[in-house]
Parts: C-alpha cells; sequence; structure tokens
C-alpha cells in the first residue's frame, strides 16, 4: 500500500488532476486526528494528576504535579501484576500456535492438491462466519466437564488456530512462485523443510502483520477471558481492569470519585501503553495486517 | 467470498511442454497437507464443532446448569421470540447500528477522499492518529469514557459548560446512553474503516480519473460514477464487517453502563450474557441461535442491497 502511494505520487500527470489539498482539508483532518488522539492522551495525563484534581479541573494538567499516587493505589486495589503476567503468558503461547499453525495450514491449501482439498477448504470458511458469541455459553459448560474453569488451557486452546489466519496465509502463500518450491524438492529437502526454509523467508512481511495482529487481538480480547475465569489467580489484564470499572459503577454512593477515578485511568493507561508503543514502532505491519482483511471480500 | 478470487492460478495446467527437472522428480507427497492443516480441524472439533452441537441440543431443554436436563422442545424459542426483553434487546441494537454504520461509513469516505489525494502531506501522521484508538484495548478506553462522560465532574460536561452548554446526562439517561456507546464504538473503529476504504480509494487506477478529467467531467461527477462504485466492495465488507460487531457488542455496555438506565444499553450481546449470569443456559443457547441467524440474516442482506446496482 504504501508503495502504491509512493509510485502515485511520482505520476507527473497525478499532480495535474489532483489539486494541491487546501488548508480547509488539512483543518478537517487535523480537527479528526485530535478527536481520535485526545482521549487517549487526556487519559495518560489525567492518571497523573493528584486524584482532587481530576475532578475538580479535569482539563488542566501540568508536568510539575505530576504524580504516580494513583498508579500506586490501583496496584493496592487490584492484581493488575498478576493480570500482565497472564496476559503475557497467553500471548505468548497462544499466539506462538497461531504463528506455527496457521501458516503451515495456509501452505497446504496454497501450494498441495489433495482429494478432499475443496470440502475441507469449505468447512475453514465457513467456521469463519460462526460468531464468537453462539459459542460461549457450550464452550464454558465444555470446560466445566473437563475441569478446566480458571485454567490457562481454557484462555489459550480455544480459538488458537484460527480460520481467519489460515485464509490469510494461504492468500499470501499463493503469490510464491511454484518455481522456488521444486527447486527445493529437487535439493531433497522434505515437505517440512520447504515450508520451513523456503515459504517462511518469503513471506517474512506477512508473518510480521501476523504476528502484531495476532499479539493485539489476544492483548485484547476480553469475551471469552472475562467468562472462561473468576479467580484473581487466572485473571487477564483485561479481566482485571473490567472488575476494577465493576467496582466502581456498583459503588457509586459514598464512593470517593476522585480516588477511584484515579485508579481507574491508571489502570486504563497502563493497560493502552504496551500496545500503542507496538503500534507506532510496528504500524506498517499493523497497517499490512488490518488490511489483510478487507481483501477477503 | 467470491469463489473465483478463492482459488490460486494453478502453475502446472497453464506450464509449457518444455521439460522440467523438478516436476519429474517431485514424488507427491501424500500426507504432508493432511498433517499441516489437520490442527485447525482438531482444534475446531474439539472447541467449535462438539460446543456448537451442544448448544443446539441444549436450546431444547429447559437446563439451569444442574439436574436433569428436560426436552421441552421449541419452548426457549418461543419464550424468545413472545419476550420483551429479547426484542428490546435487538431494538437497542438496532438504534446502535443506525447510529454507527451509516454515520462511519459516511464519514469515514469522506476522511478517506481528503488522505486519498496525493499531493496530500503529513498523511503518515493522519493515519497513525485515525488507527490509533482501533489498537487500543477496549475495556481501557471503556473506563476513561466512564470518567469523561460522567455528569457531574466529567470531561465532556466541563467542556460543555465551557461553551454555554448545559449538563448532559450521558450516562444516566434512557436518551443519551445510547448514543454515548455508539460514540465510543465510532471513536475506536472508525479509524479501521477509513484505511480500509482509503485502500479501496488507491486501489482505483490514476488514468481512470485522467480519462474522466479529460472527458470534462467535473469532480463532483467523478465522486459518484467513478469513484463510489469502484470501492462499493469496501463499503460492503466494511457493512457487513461492523453489523456483526454492533449486533454482538458485549464489552462497551458491560463494562459501561451495565446494559442500563433501564435497559437501554441492553444490547443482544448483553442481553445473551445475562441468561449465563443467571444459569438459565438452555434459554442462552437458544439466544444465541436467534442471534446468529438474525446477524447472517443481516450481512446476507446488506451483500445483496449492495451488489444489486452493478449487476
Amino acid at each position: 500500500m504504501t508503495s502504491l502511494m509512493t509510485s502515485r505520487t511520482k505520476k507527473p500527470g497525478r499532480s495535474l488532476s489532483q489539486p494541491r489539498p487546501g488548508p480547509l482539508q488539512y483543518l478537517v483532518l487535523g480537527l479528526l486526528a485530535v478527536v481520535f488522539v485526545y482521549p487517549i492522551y487526556w487519559a495518560v495525563s489525567s492518571s497523573l494528576k493528584p486524584p482532587a484534581d481530576i475532578v475538580r479541573d479535569p482539563l488542566s494538567f501540568s508536568l510539575g504535579s505530576a504524580t504516580l499516587d494513583n498508579y500506586r493505589a490501583m496496584f493496592g486495589d487490584v492484581p493488575i501484576g498478576t493480570g500482565f503476567v497472564n496476559t503475557v503468558l497467553v500471548v505468548a503461547v497462544k499466539g506462538a500456535m497461531t504463528m506455527f499453525f496457521c501458516p503451515l495450514a495456509g501452505y497446504a491449501f496454497a501450494k498441495y492438491r489433495f482429494p478432499g482439498k475443496n470440502l475441507l477448504f469449505g468447512v475453514l470458511m465457513l467456521t469463519l462466519m460462526l460468531p464468537t458469541l453462539v459459542l460461549v455459553i457450550p464452550l464454558l459448560l465444555e470446560m466445566s466437564q473437563l475441569g478446566w474453569v480458571n485454567t490457562y488451557q481454557a484462555l489459550i486452546l480455544p480459538g488458537s488456530i484460527d480460520a481467519f489466519s489460515i485464509f490469510w496465509m494461504r492468500q499470501t502463500i499463493a503469490a510464491v512462485p511454484d518455481e522456488l518450491l521444486d527447486a527445493g524438492r529437487v535439493d531433497g529437502a522434505s515437505e517440512f523443510g520447504i515450508f520451513a526454509r523456503i515459504v517462511v523467508p518469503v513471506i517474512r512481511p506477512g508473518i510480521a502483520a501476523l504476528g502484531v495482529l495476532t499479539a493485539m487481538n489476544i492483548y485484547n480480547d476480553f469475551v471469552w477471558p472475562v467468562v472462561a475465569v473468576n479467580d484473581e489467580s487466572h485473571q487477564t489484564l483485561q479481566v482485571v481492569l473490567s472488575t476494577l470499572a465493576q467496582n466502581v459503577t456498583g459503588n457509586r454512593v459514598g464512593a470517593d470519585f476522585a480516588t477511584v477515578w484515579g485508579e481507574l485511568l491508571a489502570a486504563g493507561s497502563i493497560a493502552m501503553l504496551p500496545v500503542l508503543a507496538l503500534f507506532v514502532l510496528l504500524q506498517r505491519h499493523f497497517i499490512n495486517g488490518i488490511l489483510a482483511g478487507s481483501v477477503k471480500g | 467470498m467470491t469463489s473465483g478470487t478463492l482459488t490460486p492460478p494453478r502453475k502446472e495446467r497453464t506450464a509449457p511442454a518444455a521439460p522440467r527437472p523438478g516436476r519429474s522428480s517431485r514424488r507427491r507427497p501424500f500426507l504432508a497437507p493432511y498433517l499441516f492443516i489437520a490442527p485447525f480441524y482438531v482444534v475446531f472439533a474439539a472447541f467449535g464443532l462438539y460446543p456448537l452441537v451442544f448448544a443446539l441440543q441444549l436450546s431444547f431443554t429447559d437446563w439451569k446448569g444442574a439436574g436433569a436436563a428436560n426436552f421441552i422442545g421449541l419452548e426457549n424459542y418461543t419464550y424468545l421470540l413472545t419476550s420483551e426483553e429479547f426484542w428490546s434487546s435487538l431494538g437497542n441494537s438496532a438504534v446502535m447500528w443506525l447510529l454507527i454504520v451509516p454515520v462511519q461509513i459516511v464519514g469515514g469516505l469522506a476522511a478517506a477522499v481528503l488522505l486519498a489525494n496525493a499531493r496530500l502531506r503529513l498523511r503518515g501522521m493522519f493515519r497513525v492518529a485515525f488507527i490509533a484508538p482501533f489498537v487500543t484495548p477496549l475495556v481501557a478506553m471503556a473506563q476513561v469514557w466512564i470518567v469523561a462522560f460522567d455528569t457531574d465532574y466529567g470531561l465532556v460536561n466541563h467542556l460543555f459548560n465551557l461553551v454555554g452548554l448545559p449538563d448532559v446526562d450521558w450516562l444516566q439517561s434512557t436518551a443519551w446512553a445510547k448514543p454515548t456507546l455508539a460514540l465510543l464504538f465510532l471513536w475506536k473503529t472508525t479509524g479501521f474503516a477509513i484505511i480500509i476504504l482509503l485502500a479501496g480509494l488507491q486501489a482505483v487506477p490514476a488514468d481512470v480519473y485522467e480519462a474522466a478529467a479529460l472527458d470534462g467531467a467535473s469532480r463532483k461527477r467523478q465522486f459518484w460514477s467513478l469513484t463510489l462504485p469502484l470501492v462499493r466492495r469496501s463499503i460492503a465488507f466494511l457493512v457487513v464487517v461492523q453489523t456483526l460487531a454492533v449486533f454482538q457488542m458485549f464489552a462497551e455496555p458491560f463494562v459501561v453502563t451495565q446494559g442500563g438506565p433501564y435497559g437501554s444499553t441492553s444490547t443482544g450481546g448483553l442481553y445473551l450474557y445475562n441468561h449465563i449470569l443467571a444459569s438459565d443456559l438452555g434459554t442462552g443457547a437458544a439466544n444465541s441461535f436467534l442471534l446468529v441467524l438474525l446477524v447472517f440474516a443481516l450481512s446476507l442482506l446488506s451483500v445483496r442491497l449492495l451488489r444489486s446496482r452493478d449487476e
């Protein structure tokens, strides 16, 4: 996409047919950018204010009076450290499963002909249309039958090899020239060796995009973790956050607004900083990943 | 979803008859592809197909999570279809849909058209700003919404007062709770819509516009007769994806309003969750199937509506 844009700007005919954007266009886009970014800035900066100031003057912020009080209070209130560790663990294991099995299956669908392929692929595409919501109740019951409620495997295994990632990797791998694979066969590589040593290096950008998008999705996942886990030692970060919010809204009456709000904003900020940092560092991969979804239309 | 794009071109069929050394020595791997795809089907069978069949069975029983499950036929379905709460949860979702999808498509397209201008500077910066909300965790931002939209001490009413507007009861009034949650959804996902539409716009070859300009088509006319039909696929994709998302919306009301005030933000997704809380699992299973049927029907309908005009 970026290459498309740069090649476009170099075209001399293009500049003739398109007017230079005026100040109004910059103003509109600039305002829109502020609307999108300001809530994030506001949350992070407010979380560093003394609690009383959050309530008294929502707009002001001065670095001089910045404090970590809200963070200290929040750490004392909810097991956010445990939440972080659990989330990192789930992202690592579930992410690794996605990153290994989905490109492998995509490779099989892109480069082999085998009996039943169309039927199997059809089944795969059908599962894409299955909303998570329909599975929540029976999956929860299955977990309790297995004795897996409040376990890591309950958080990790369901959805660990997803149809969309396979479909995406299949599209990516289909573009790898067959001649490359044949060359590997001549050299006596095994079928898996061809995948690991020829296909994977060629589609590295696609794998990188799959990686960041998978990590983001697992990190932000909420619906299944909130159902599957109710004991504090297994809660993921997002679930810990939601319990904090429930405490706040549940105890509206008599609660010290300033303190609980400070904690909410501190928790929210600390939860979004890792993904935002990753996004700013790896934005090209994020954007490729987001766009991969629309190509299937 | 169209079958044409799904099948990759097969080199073997069109390959010239020239001898290819690799071809002859290639043994036909029989087992390998099956082994490569097997993990998906194993995981799907265990955590997709099995629960699905289980849920279907469950939806015809009165099981409450313990004790014996009695077969009660279609009673769960008829109960839901005649229940006021069920319909009002769908009604709430429908209102959310109206507040979100049209606004997002029109606004997103406008922003994408501005961004697509080849002579725009700072495009990369705008793009980062627009997508930042999309990557933030929903639960975290839902918490920020609670604080920012508080009636007495929130940021938004503070801003309103500064410009002389009165306080609005954002989250505690039935009139405003839905728009406030819709705003959270819009804030979080419009950047996603913008880059999808931008990619659609940029896939339109530049010379198409040049030819149109040479033919004397005005810029407005170029938009309606060239741009719009060419991004229709992107629009259709977005409508389907966002319809699915809006009708399954769960975390926003769960964290911000718990479905209140007076059930006004009890969406299809949240109402379903309440069955789990009440251990009314048979009804919950029936509810999920009804929701899925509705969502399927709506996405099929939107694909039809958005396609019919060019065929």
